[in-house]
């Protein structure tokens, strides 16, 4: 495997996959050789069944596997400071409080104290738990959990945000509030987001870019672009234009899975 | 409604005590058995308040040791439980000696630690230490690997030290099991002590309890001898409430343990 990093090529791609295959010591291909480039500022969801490797694909692109095969380029995230994650429970260290959480990435790259406090408060400020620094995880709901999760992803201004399933595990509500807030923070601040989901919705809500697996060995079978305005909130849920790009991929997953696929209802 | 909960679960076993030595007494009384036989609680309590500065001194002796050894195997404890848990190879090589200081009796191996060390302070805090340390080893290390492996995925990525990561992750991780541990070697420490004064045969002034008790009994002062059993036993029982609120203190934020300490 061979990762580089160059800080020229700015405003282009984020990340280039060549060639990239893993697999594992049991000897199970979890990805096929593939191809995949990121354009830096984008807002990617990779979709997929259950054991697709789209979770595989996403910790090969933080550094945390290594492919079996081909190379990783990440240009807009250098160093690890450069880069969040979030994972699908919200992973936090129940002896710690909010505040000292989110401090963690922090504490880690070893930044004076006095640094830390303002950026921790301005990253709970954003995910709108001000307030909430010094309550304990158990003290926290679940979406408050995640909120917290986030906050830690986002505190070291990371230039990427990979995501694993982050709201699976929450209520529809919860789900649908957070999805708009991380809109809203996209927005804002144009980082680079990959997004891995199993809810076909909330990845066309969320992204411009939709990238659909096989199931295993996991490869890519369709890449779509949402068809929806740059600006979106809550209300385009209900529009037909967004039922319209659902149908599209999930057709395209059904697809995947080697379905026989429903006539499309006239549009 | 939750107060009278609260009280006939405090009340329920005193009650239970005292109508038990209640009967004791009676049936002692009813039967003139002999106090050189068995005395009542009465006789005890009598045994104990007439020899109390001479008994509290001699629990004091015996509670030192037992505190030393606690704290030594606290320390010890965690200690070779991180060194067990740098790497598979060593867990595999060391770990069978843990356990074989765990199973063999301490009875067993007094009299060889007795002949070899001179001093009999440092004789009964080493059998003490190996009555005691086991819990903490075998607790720590399981703590230590009970990490959570997303938790650990997030330090790798974020380029933690393997320092950052033992204080920052592993060692909190461990916490409530090592204070688990620590509870069981509390009471362990104190047998342990107990055995000792007994192997070692000490015995006079500057003796701890369990030395006094067996000289009571060896004259026949069941009185006597009894109420160092429960100056043994009630200290016992204080060392682990006293372990037992430590490690309440220290989870109450966010232990599932502590939980029950919350308002």
């Amino acid at each position: 495997m061979s990762v580089t990093a160059s800080t020229h090529d700015e405003g282009s791609t984020a990340v280039v996959l060549s060639g990239v295959g893993k697999t594992f010591a049991n000897g199970t291909e979890a990805l096929a050789p593939l191809d995949l480039a990121i354009a830096a500022g984008s807002f990617t969801a990779i979709v997929g069944p259950s054991g697709c490797g789209k979770s595989t694909l996403l910790r090969v692109i933080a550094c945390l596997a290594a492919p079996t095969s081909g190379r990783v380029e990440r240009r807009a995230a250098a160093s690890p400071q450069n880069t969040g994650f979030v994972f699908q429970d919200a992973t936090l260290m129940p002896w710690a409080t909010a505040a000292e959480n989110v401090a963690l990435p922090l504490r880690l790259a070893g930044e004076a104290g006095t640094d830390i406090e303002p950026r921790v408060a301005e990253a709970l400020k954003r995910v709108g738990l001000s307030g909430f620094g010094s309550a304990y995880p158990r003290e926290l709901s679940g979406g408050m959990r995640m909120r917290v999760s986030i906050a830690r992803a986002i505190v070291t201004a990371p230039r990427l945000l990979l995501m694993d399933e982050p709201f699976a595990a929450l209520d529809e509500f919860t789900r649908f509030k957070l999805n708009d807030d991380l809109l809203a923070l996209w927005q804002q601040n144009r980082w680079t987001v990959v997004f891995v989901t199993h809810s076909i919705r909330e990845a066309v809500f969320l992204s411009e870019r939709v990238i659909v697996m096989s199931p295993r060995p996991g490869r890519i079978v369709e890449d779509l672009v949402v068809e929806l305005p740059a600006r979106r909130d809550s209300a385009l849920r209900l529009g037909h234009a967004f039922a319209d790009q659902c149908a599209r991929v999930s057709q395209a997953v059904s697809l995947a899975m080697g379905e026989d696929v429903p006539e499309r209802a006239a549009s | 409604m939750r107060n009278v909960g609260s009280l006939a679960r405090a009340g329920l076993p005193v009650a239970f005590g005292l109508m038990v030595l209640a009967m004791w007494e009676l049936a002692v009384r009813v039967n003139h058995i002999p106090a050189y036989i068995v005395p009542g609680p009465l006789a005890v309590a009598e045994a104990l308040w007439s020899s109390a500065p001479e008994l509290i001194e001699a629990l004091g002796v015996t509670l030192e040791i037992t505190i030393a050894a606690l704290l030594l195997a606290a320390i010890t404890g965690a200690g070779i439980a991180f060194l067990l848990a740098q790497s598979r190879l060593v867990e595999q090589t060391l770990f069978p000696y843990a356990v074989f200081l765990q199973v063999t009796p301490i009875v067993t191996i007094a009299p060889f630690v007795i002949i070899w060390i001179e001093n009999i302070f440092v004789v009964m805090l080493i059998l003490a230490w190996m009555a005691a340390v086991f819990p903490v080893i075998s607790n720590t290390l399981l703590g230590l690997k009970s990490a959570d492996p997303n938790l650990k995925e997030l330090f790798r990525l974020y380029g933690a030290s393997r320092r950052q990561t033992l204080l920052r992750l592993l060692a909190p991780s461990a916490l409530p099991y090592f204070l688990g541990g620590l509870r069981i070697s509390g009471g362990l420490a104190l047998i342990g002590t107990v055995v000792a004064e007994m192997v070692a045969g000490t015995s006079g002034t500057g003796s701890g309890l369990a030395s006094r008790l067996l000289e009571a009994s060896y004259r026949l002062e069941l009185a006597r001898a009894l109420a160092c059993f429960v100056l043994l036993s009630a200290a016992g029982f204080l060392l682990y409430l006293t372990l037992d609120a430590l490690s309440q203190r220290l989870l109450r934020h966010w232990h599932e343990s502590a939980r029950s300490a919350e308002p």
